[in-house]
């Protein structure tokens, strides 16, 4: 099961979490996750293996990230079928990508830089 | 006010340059190297462009922007990144090193056929060259553990 997510989280029935007021969000802290989210924030959708490659990461590992992530509603997954083969392509959400940019803003925070 | 953080400037540093360290992948790692010589070759040829006979260059400019995209297109989808679409995930700085040399000379080679008329031809080797060349080199550096 995944990490709840930090202090000050607000949860309701039926939606992803929103992150601390501060931004910093411990679901996507955790240092794989992080990559995921980082990876996804810079493409419309990475496929599921070719995630994996990219980070270096087993595939279990890396199922039990995105389950976390999805739970969440931080990333959204699209099955499509090529060659007869099913692949699954990810991308984050709307609400993932807000609370990745609001933990990014929160790290360079901490460091004592302004983002970008 | 208290503030409250959550982690030690350090380890933010680590996020930080783990979180760099994924765009960096995203933007230049598993390219099929094929699509760095085939847009290479395609930025060389519009720079030549102006060998062609006069009302030919738009026409063919066309056909290389459309052949340009369709290779991005497919090699995004060969990598797994961005089916269907090109995306880029370089910073303006990595974007200035790949396209600004060849844009340079492909500017450049407009005044230089004034010159010499196989200057243009010259230049569209280089262009080739730095494109694919800066493509292959730091997607095999971004790409090392």
């Amino acid at each position: 099961m995944s990490t709840p997510p930090s202090t000050e989280q607000v949860t309701a029935p039926g939606q992803s979490t929103a992150p601390a007021q501060d931004g910093f969000d411990e679901l996507i802290h955790a240092p794989v996750r992080l990559r995921v989210c980082a990876a996804l924030e810079h493409a419309r959708e990475i496929e599921f293996g070719a995630l994996q490659s990219l980070l270096g990461i087993s595939k279990s590992a890396l199922s039990k990230h995105l389950s976390a992530l999805t739970e969440a509603g931080y990333v959204e997954q699209r099955r499509a079928v090529r060659n007869s083969r099913q692949r699954v392509w990810l991308r984050l959400t709307g609400t993932g990508r807000a609370a990745y940019r609001g933990h990014v803003a929160a790290l360079h925070r901490i460091v004592g830089n302004s983002p970008g | 006010m208290e503030t409250h953080e959550p982690i030690s400037r350090d380890e933010a540093s680590a996020a930080l340059a783990a979180a760099e360290s994924s765009r960096t992948l995203v933007a230049w790692a598993s390219w099929p190297t094929w699509y760095w010589l085939a847009t290479g070759a395609g930025l060389g040829a519009a720079s030549a462009a102006i060998l062609l006979p006069n009302g030919w260059e738009l026409p063919a400019g066309v056909v290389l922007v459309a052949l340009l995209f369709a290779v991005g297109r497919t090699a995004s989808r060969v990598r797994g990144i961005c089916e269907g679409c090109v995306s880029t995930a370089m910073t303006r700085r990595e974007s200035l090193i790949l396209y600004g040399p060849a844009a340079l000379l492909a500017v450049g080679s407009a005044f230089a056929a004034k010159a010499v008329w196989w200057a243009p031809i010259v230049i569209a080797v280089l262009v080739f060259v730095l494109f694919a060349g800066t493509g292959l080199v730091l997607g095999a550096r971004a790409a090392r553990p």
